[in-house]
């Protein structure tokens, strides 16, 4: 069973977007792939495509941060693009209807599965939101040379 | 008007948006205690780490200080210096900490009061301000809670009474240490281990580093140490570690603390103490029950575990753990956890543990003992032989004793600290610091006193909140408590809390009721 799951995921990895129900594929994981959701691996990204239905900077729905839902063509998924302030820092702006591109892979959380997103794209502008190893990124990370020369006046 | 000042002016307002769903108005009490501004008398070393927005930034930004201020038992603070990190790398030079070239205090008798440092910020004079409560007078906690034209900042910490005559042997012993921070791109990392010194070298270490998830275990390491001639009263000194300049303080022979500095503006932010080994060097096998608590990051965000074991030889037994991942909390209860196993190296002091939830989700941990009832940890959870972690997070081991914990021996005034992430509301609601210092009397298991809040999703400080709380303890009280706490005008913010002893415990919060956050600190007794 385990290698009939894999070959699905990859499948949607190269297919270029998600083409099945994060919920359905949580349910259906054997241990190693849950075990794969609980760990963040760029080999396994994947990119989602579609429209978005809500962006949400402070969502009440865990993982803490923003919450981005999209409308593919299988569904509504929950993606969590980690800090808001991150995203504005990208000015990146996101409203319903916006078409996007996310970079990423699902992660289990709990008793749920979310798409933890590494890089939000819209049009020409794609904004990364977590690290390689999948950490969400700070806003220091976006810090202007400005910002930067700034902070020496901190005391 | 800068936006500090109207931020902080406006915080009454904000305070309700930002945290509260409501919740009863509680009064503080007046303040009792035995302390007082003499209370507060001598040279201290400190550390603060937390957040700072300047004038214009669109976000806050990581930063920590590390110093050394002096109090004249009279509300003078006399003078100083300090070191200070940003995320990113910008730092103090290593031949010119910050001085602190006067400013005031205050104690009142419960031992809270605040702390003013006169400064210069880009050439014109600026303070920076903390509130305190002392657990002491060697010590006490610490809050940054600065709003001035420059920046606003926040933070926890503490200071430690340093002892000058222990500044001529330089850093000299065994050491085990903490350094906690993020690298040079911002990604989370953690450094710990264990050092031998001697005539202002490293003659023998090791450490595992946890670098945005990349491990490095046990790893040899090597240093230098030279005292800072120029800052001899503050203990100051130089340490180059593994290539990274760290300026230091050496607070007293058991203790010298780190701050990480960088000649260029990209480097480390880390900071973390060095603990002198006691009780043997490096302490035996560890044995006994034991709470612990360690934060960090993940993949889903901030996280916390608190929990508690019971080491017998080299197995694990009463496990039980607390977990808030990402504001997701999780709680393994008694029987929940299992496969514990312990290892430890009685040459170096280090160890390693681990337990498991099921088939998929390991825990596993290294240690360093720096007493038999104390030291440090770090996580390194992840998929056992990739040198991969999938958390970055590490903090303290204690044993427990003293119990069974009860109304009678959990009593009297007590030091409050907590620090974390909160998320607020409104049109722009986001994810950001939240610091808090209190004080309270606990009577027959029910805290009253007060506190001070900084959340910095609003840059919203506010001081003197009324606070109560309840402490519920299960059995015989080294497991399954909680504490909740209730500041004025906040939905109640509910615990879950470790007890080491009837002077020291550890806690993070348990759900995310009014506010999702994920926070975690310190009960400490004041003696």
């Amino acid at each position: 069973m385990k290698s009939t799951i894999r070959p699905l995921l990859l499948t949607v990895i190269f297919a270029g977007s998600l083409t099945f129900s994060l919920a359905a594929s949580a349910q259906k994981a054997m241990p190693s792939d849950e075990q794969l959701l609980r760990t963040y691996n760029a080999n396994r990204e994947i990119s989602l495509v579609g429209t978005v239905i809500k962006y949400e900077t402070n969502s009440a729905t865990p993982p803490i941060g923003a919450h981005l839902t999209i409308q593919t063509a299988s569904g509504p998924v929950d993606v969590h693009v980690g800090n808001a302030k991150v995203v504005q820092a990208g000015r990146l702006t996101l409203n319903p209807g916006d078409n996007v591109r996310v970079v990423g892979e699902p992660m289990a959380l709990g008793e749920g599965t979310y798409f933890a997103a590494r890089i939000v794209q819209k049009g020409t502008l794609a904004v990364a939101v977590r690290n390689a190893r999948g950490l969400p990124l700070t806003p220091a990370s976006a810090l202007t040379p400005a910002a930067r020369e700034a902070l020496r006046g901190v005391r | 008007m800068n936006r500090f000042f109207t931020a902080l002016v406006a915080a009454a307002t904000l305070w309700i948006a930002a945290c509260s769903n409501g919740g009863s108005t509680i009064t503080p009490p007046p303040p009792s205690g035995k302390y007082s501004t003499s209370s507060l008398n001598g040279t201290y070393a400190f550390v603060t780490s937390g957040e700072a927005i300047t004038s214009g930034a669109a976000a806050a930004t990581p930063f920590s200080r590390t110093g050394s201020f002096t109090a004249n038992g009279s509300g003078v603070i006399q003078g100083g210096v300090y070191d200070l990190v940003n995320a990113g790398g910008s730092s103090t030079a290593s031949s010119a900490p910050i001085p602190i070239m006067g400013g005031s205090y205050t104690v009142n008798a419960d031992g809270r009061g605040t702390l003013t440092f006169n400064v210069t910020s880009n050439g014109t004079p600026a303070t920076i301000n903390f509130a305190i409560v002392l657990t002491s007078t060697s010590g006490g906690f610490m809050m940054d809670q600065t709003g001035s034209a420059n920046q606003a900042s926040t933070g926890s910490g503490n200071f430690v009474l340093q002892n000058s005559s222990a500044f001529a042997a330089g850093v000299s012993g065994s050491y085990v240490f903490d350094f906690t921070g993020v690298n040079s791109n911002t990604a989370p990392e953690s450094l710990v281990g264990r050092f031998a010194a001697s005539g202002g070298v490293i003659t023998s270490g090791l450490e595992d580093s946890n670098d945005n998830g990349t491990l490095n275990s046990g790893a040899s390491i090597t240093g230098t140490f030279v005292a800072d001639p120029a800052n001899t009263t503050a203990g100051r000194g130089l340490a180059t570690i593994e290539g990274q300049t760290y300026a230091f303080y050496i607070v007293d022979s058991s203790r010298v603390r780190f701050i990480s500095i960088n000649s260029t503006s990209s480097g480390p932010m880390l900071t973390g103490d060095a603990v002198a080994q006691s009780g043997g060097t490096p302490p035996p096998s560890p044995s006994g029950s034991f709470v612990f608590l360690v934060s960090g990051s993940s993949a889903n965000g901030g996280l916390t575990r608190v929990g508690r074991l019971t080491v017998s030889g080299s197995a694990l037994s009463n496990l039980i753990m607390d977990v808030n991942n990402g504001g997701t909390q999780s709680e393994f209860g008694s029987g929940s956890l299992s496969m514990g196993a312990i290892s430890y190296d009685p040459t170096t002091g280090r160890g390693t543990l681990s337990f498991q939830s099921s088939v998929v989700n390991v825990y596993s941990f290294v240690f360093y003992l720096s007493s038999p009832s104390s030291g440090v940890i770090q996580e390194v959870s992840g998929t056992p032989g990739t040198g991969i972690a999938t958390v970055v997070a590490d903090g303290s081991i204690a044993t427990q004793s003293g119990s069974p914990f009860t109304s009678s021996n959990i009593s009297g005034p007590y030091a409050m600290s907590w620090s974390g992430l909160v998320t607020s509301g409104g049109s722009f609601g986001s994810q950001d610091e939240e610091d808090l210092l209190g004080q309270a009397n606990i009577s027959n298991l029910s805290l009253s006193g007060t506190s001070d809040i900084f959340q910095f999703t609003g840059v919203t400080l506010n001081t003197n909140i009324g606070t109560t709380g309840q402490i519920s303890i299960a059995g015989d009280g080294t497991s399954n408590n909680t504490m909740n706490v209730n500041l004025s005008q906040v939905t109640p913010i509910h615990m879950v809390v470790y007890i080491a002893n009837p002077q020291l415990a550890f806690f993070a919060n348990r759900d995310n009721n009014g506010a999702m956050r994920i926070v975690a600190g310190v009960l400490e007794a004041q003696q």
